[in-house]
C-alpha cells in the first residue's frame, strides 16, 4: 500500500533526481570564476584579442603607409594625437604606430597560439603514446625529447632563419619544433598514472585497439593539465618570438611584431619619441600578464595536484 | 655515481655530435654559397676561393673534416665575413666579455634570489614577503629585451648615472680616469671598473633572480614546516643557526636543479645584452654574422653554446646527485 506520505516522498526524490550533478568541468569553471585575478586577466585578454582583430578598422592609415612629410620629423610632428588620426603617433619612417601596434599584437598572438596548438596536438599525442606503450619504445621516444631539449634552440632557429630566409612560416616551423617538448613530458607523466586505472583495463578487456584507447580514454583525461600548460605556453612563445624579432631576425618588414616594435622604439629612445617604445611595450606586458593570470587561474581550477 | 656520470656522458656526447652534424647539413641546404652575392667573382676566382676554404670537396668529406677539426682541434675554420680571421679569433675576442657579465649575472641572480626567497619565507605574510612575491611576479614578465631599454631609459637618459652601452675594456683595466665612476684602483696595480657592467648584469639576471627567489621561498616554507626543523627549534637553537645550518641546505636543492636552465637562458640572453648594450660579446658577433650570412661564425658559436649548454646540464645533474643522496639513478 502506498500511503500519502510515501507518494510525497517519492515525488521529492523524483525532484531530487532532476537536480543536475556537477561534473568535474563544472567544478573547475566555478573555481575559475571565483578567482578575481584570473577573471580580470580573461577580460583583458578578450579586449586584446578584439584590439588585434578589429583595431585595424579604427586605424586611419595602413600599417605600411609611409607619410613622407613625417619621415624623420616624427619627434615633433608625429606626436600621438586624436586629431591627426595617429592615435599612437608615428614611427621614424612616418608610419602610423596605432596600425602597426595592431598588426604587431595580432602577429605576436598568432605566433603564441600556433606554437601552443602544435604543442597540444603533437606533444599530447607523442607523450600519451610514449607513456601508454611504455617499455623500450617509451625509452627511445623520451630519450629523443631529452636530446632535443638539451640543444640551444634559440641559436639553431636563428641559424635556420638565416639559411632559409626570414619569414613568418619559418618562425612557425621553428617554434613548432620546440614548443611540444615540455608538453610531451607532461602528457607522458600523466598517462603513466592513468593507464593502470580500471576503465583502461576495461577497454583493453573489451578488445579496443591501443590507438583508440589513447584517443578515446587517455587523452580526454589529460585535457585538464594540457589546457593549463597550453595557456602558460602562449606567453612563453610570444616572448620567444619577440626575442628573435627584437634582434631583427624574426618577422620582416613591412610586417611587424611587438618585439620588432620594441626594438624600433628602443633604438629611438634618444630621439624623444618615447611613445614608439611605450605603446608596444605596454601591449606586450599587458598581454603577458593577462596570460599568466589566466594560466594560473586555470591551474588552480583544473590541476588537482596543487589544490 | 661513476656509472651515473658515464650514463649522462653517453647521452651528452651524441647530442653534441647530432648538433654539429645537423648545423652542417643546414648550412649545405642554404641557397647560394658564401661568396656568391650580388656580384659574384669570375668563375676561375670563385673556384680558387672555394678550393682555399675546402668547398670544392664532396659534402661528406667536408663534413668529416669539419667535425674532426671541431672535436679534436677545437678549430672552427676560417670566417667568411672577416677574411683575415678565423672563427676561433672571433670567439676568443667575444667570449671573455660574455663570460664576464654572464658570471656576474649568475652570481647576482643566485645571491639576491636566494636571500630574497629565504627572507620572504621566514617572514611569511609580512610586508617583506608581499614585496618579494610582488617583485618576483613583476620580474617574471620582464624578459631581458624589455629590461634593457627600460634600464637605459632610467639610468642613462633619465638619471645619467651609468653608461648606456659599450664595454671599453671591461671589468679589469689598467688605471682609472679622473672622471670615472665606480672605478677602484687596486694597490697591487690595475683597476676594477663596474660602471659598464651594472646595466647588462641587471638586465640579464632579473628574471632568473625572480625565479630563484620564488623557488627558494616555496621550498624554504616547506622545509621550515618539517619535523627536523621543529626539533632544532625545540632544542632551543638560535634562529640564525636553525636557518643556516639546518634549513638552508635541503631548501636549496630545487634551486640547484634550476641552475641548469638558468645558465642556459643567460647564455642565450647574452645575445640581447650584446645587441642592446653593444658590449661586444659573442652575441654581437652572432647577430652580425646572421645578417651577413657568415655561416662559419654562426655555426661555430651555435656549437660552442650547445657544448656549454650540455656541459652545464651535466654538471648540475652530477652536483644534484652528489648533494642529495636520496637520488639514485
Amino acid at each position: 500500500m502506498i500511503t500519502q506520505t510515501d507518494v510525497k516522498m517519492l515525488e521529492e526524490t523524483a525532484h531530487l533526481a532532476q537536480v543536475r550533478g556537477r561534473s568535474l568541468w563544472e567544478d573547475a569553471r566555478v573555481r575559475f570564476f571565483r578567482n578575481k585575478a584570473a577573471v580580470a586577466g580573461l577580460f583583458v585578454l578578450i579586449a586584446i584579442c578584439a584590439f588585434a582583430l578589429f583595431g585595424g578598422l579604427f586605424a586611419k592609415f595602413e600599417p605600411d603607409y609611409v607619410d613622407f612629410s613625417l619621415m624623420g620629423a616624427n619627434a615633433y610632428q608625429g606626436v600621438p594625437s586624436l586629431s591627426s588620426g595617429h592615435y599612437f603617433g608615428t614611427d621614424i619612417d612616418g608610419r602610423d604606430l596605432f596600425a602597426r601596434t595592431v598588426q604587431g599584437t595580432s602577429i605576436s598572438l598568432l605566433v603564441g597560439i600556433v606554437g601552443s596548438l602544435v604543442a597540444v596536438v603533437v606533444g599530447t599525442l607523442y607523450g600519451a603514446t610514449a607513456g601508454y606503450v611504455g617499455g623500450r619504445t617509451d625509452g627511445i621516444m623520451m630519450r629523443i625529447v631529452d636530446i632535443l631539449m638539451s640543444i640551444p634552440f634559440m641559436f639553431v632557429l636563428i641559424l635556420m632563419l638565416v639559411i632559409f630566409g626570414r619569414s613568418i612560416l619559418m618562425l612557425f616551423i621553428g617554434i613548432g619544433l620546440i614548443s611540444w617538448l615540455n608538453m610531451a613530458r607532461i602528457a607522458r607523466g600523466q598517462t603513466l598514472t592513468i593507464k593502470n586505472k580500471e576503465f583502461v583495463e576495461a577497454a583493453i578487456a573489451t578488445g579496443v585497439s591501443p590507438f583508440t584507447i589513447i584517443l578515446r580514454h587517455i587523452i580526454p583525461n589529460l585535457l585538464g593539465i594540457v589546457i593549463v600548460y597550453a595557456t602558460l605556453l602562449v606567453p612563453e612563445m610570444i616572448i620567444f618570438e619577440s626575442f628573435i624579432s627584437y634582434l631583427g631576425l624574426g618577422v620582416q618588414e613591412p610586417n611587424t611584431s611587438l618585439g620588432a616594435l620594441i626594438n624600433a622604439g628602443a633604438s629611438q629612445m634618444t630621439n624623444g619619441t618615447l611613445w614608439m617604445l611605450f605603446y608596444p611595450l605596454g601591449f606586450f606586458l599587458i598581454t603577458l600578464f593577462a596570460f599568466f593570470f589566466v594560466g594560473d587561474g586555470l591551474r588552480d581550477a583544473l590541476d588537482p595536484k596543487d589544490r | 655515481m661513476y656509472s651515473f656520470i658515464a650514463k649522462r656522458l653517453a647521452i651528452a656526447v651524441p647530442t653534441l655530435l647530432i648538433l654539429i652534424i645537423f648545423s652542417f647539413i643546414l648550412m649545405f641546404a642554404a641557397p647560394g654559397g658564401p661568396f656568391g652575392g650580388e656580384r659574384p667573382p669570375p668563375a676561375a676566382v670563385l673556384a680558387n676561393i672555394e678550393a682555399r676554404y675546402g668547398l670544392d670537396q664532396p659534402y661528406i668529406v667536408q663534413m668529416f673534416s669539419y667535425v674532426k677539426n671541431v672535436v679534436f682541434h677545437f678549430d672552427f675554420g676560417p670566417s667568411f665575413q672577416y677574411r683575415d680571421r678565423t672563427v676561433n679569433d672571433v670567439i676568443a675576442q667575444g667570449f671573455p666579455v660574455t663570460l664576464t657579465y654572464g658570471a656576474w649575472s649568475a652570481l647576482v641572480a643566485v645571491v639576491v634570489g636566494v636571500s630574497l626567497g629565504v627572507a620572504a619565507a621566514i617572514r611569511q605574510n609580512t610586508w617583506l614577503d608581499y614585496l618579494a612575491v610582488g617583485i618576483t611576479i613583476g620580474a617574471q614578465a620582464l624578459p631581458n629585451f624589455v629590461m634593457a631599454p627600460m634600464l637605459v631609459l632610467l639610468f642613462t637618459l633619465g638619471l645619467g648615472w651609468l653608461p648606456g652601452g659599450g664595454w671599453s675594456g671591461g671589468l679589469l683595466i689598467d688605471a682609472c680616469d679622473a672622471g670615472d665612476r665606480l672605478c677602484f684602483n687596486n694597490p697591487f696595480g690595475g683597476a676594477v671598473r663596474f660602471d659598464y657592467l651594472i646595466l647588462p648584469v641587471i638586465a640579464l639576471s632579473t628574471s632568473y633572480m625572480a625565479s630563484i627567489a620564488r623557488i627558494t621561498r616555496s621550498s624554504m616554507l616547506e622545509v621550515m614546516n618539517s619535523n627536523f626543523i621543529r626539533t632544532a627549534m625545540a632544542k632551543g637553537l638560535p634562529m640564525r643557526r636553525v636557518i643556516f645550518r639546518h634549513a638552508l641546505k635541503p631548501a636549496l636543492l630545487p634551486v640547484i636543479s634550476y641552475l641548469g636552465p638558468a645558465v642556459v637562458g643567460m647564455i642565450t640572453g647574452s645575445v640581447v645584452v650584446d645587441v642592446a648594450f653593444s658590449t661586444g660579446g659573442i652575441g654581437q658577433f652572432f647577430v652580425n654574422s646572421a645578417f651577413s650570412r657568415d655561416y662559419a661564425v654562426i655555426m661555430g658559436i651555435t656549437i660552442l653554446v650547445g657544448a656549454l649548454t650540455i656541459l652545464f646540464n651535466l654538471l648540475v645533474d652530477v652536483l644534484y646527485a652528489w648533494i642529495d643522496p636520496k637520488i639514485r639513478y
